[in-house]
């Protein structure tokens, strides 16, 4: 259950979550965003018990449970980045530019094909989820950040050129480049066979 | 505009942020290229794809060490030290 407390200098009562809610909530999701942002689930799991530990050592200090979703994302990429940098694991991956599969006139190097997959289904088979967090570990570090963070957690672009100390126009830039990997990716398993 | 200017485009155009010039002009050319209304197709498809993805149930061992780790920490004193920027509104965790 809920704790109530009273937001500072406004006197209003606010519900501040217990550690217990903050442990069933919110640790899949730290977990799962830290699992993608690091394409590692050993680490993973390592990050998930540092945020969850400074979260619940500090619940007094919340304002209020409307606040929280927030903080813990924040505390979540800081982790994960904190994380990658002690490990010291370079990538070594070759970034290829996605705009290269065009002719030199600006025309689609190859057809285009429509893909069978529907989106408007209720949820994701197996097989296709499988495929999507495959392709997303395989970005390269620099667009699967911003792609995690903004097309899996659907957080504002501001938010994210905040969290990861980047331009707002460095944000888009790689979430698109981000997203036309991930199309390019996934294109070969969801294209339609065509009726020849 | 090329097939090649339109993708560069497709961030503003399917996020609404695009001047209605520059809409007017990505229309025209798409009513006249089919690769491109694929492509275009084919770019939203991921994005809804991947904002479908779930954040299921901890592992059972995770669960478990965390469950310890928990535990642990709440039965010592709490310490002084901030574990950083305080908190603030606008999640899409909320």
């Amino acid at each position: 259950m809920a704790e109530s407390g009273t937001e500072a200098g406004s006197g209003r009562i606010q519900l501040r979550p217990t550690a217990e809610q903050v442990y069933r909530e919110y640790s899949p999701r730290v977990y799962h965003l830290a699992r993608r942002m690091l394409g590692n689930t050993a680490d993973a799991e390592d990050v998930t018990q540092d945020v969850l530990l400074q979260v619940v050592r500090k619940l007094d200090t919340f304002r209020g449970e409307s606040a929280l979703p927030t903080w813990l994302h924040r505390i979540t990429v800081n982790a994960a980045l904190g994380h990658r940098r002690k490990k010291a694991v370079r990538e070594e991956k070759q970034v290829r530019d996605p705009l290269e599969s065009f002719l030199d006139d600006g025309h689609h190097r190859g057809p285009i094909g429509r893909w069978s997959v529907r989106p408007e289904q209720e949820a994701l088979d197996h097989e296709t989820h499988e495929l999507i967090e495959t392709a997303i570990s395989q970005l390269p570090e620099i667009y699967r950040d911003v792609y995690v963070l903004a097309d899996v957690e659907n957080l504002p672009n501001a938010d994210i050129a905040d969290m990861l100390g980047l331009s707002l126009p460095a944000v888009k830039s790689r979430l698109h480049r981000a997203r036309l990997l991930m199309r390019d990716a996934l294109a070969p398993h969801f294209e339609e066979v065509s009726a020849t | 505009m090329t097939c090649r200017e339109l993708v560069e485009l497709l961030i503003d155009y399917v996020s609404g942020d695009m001047p209605a010039d520059g809409r007017d002009r990505v229309t025209r050319h798409l009513s006249d290229c089919p690769p491109c209304v694929a492509y275009l197709e084919t770019y939203q498809h991921i994005i809804r794809l991947t904002r479908k993805l779930p954040s299921p149930q901890l592992p059972a061992e995770l669960a478990a060490r965390l469950r310890r780790a928990l535990a642990d920490v709440q039965a010592t004193p709490p310490r002084s030290e901030s574990p950083g920027d305080g908190p603030s509104r606008n999640s899409a965790w909320a």
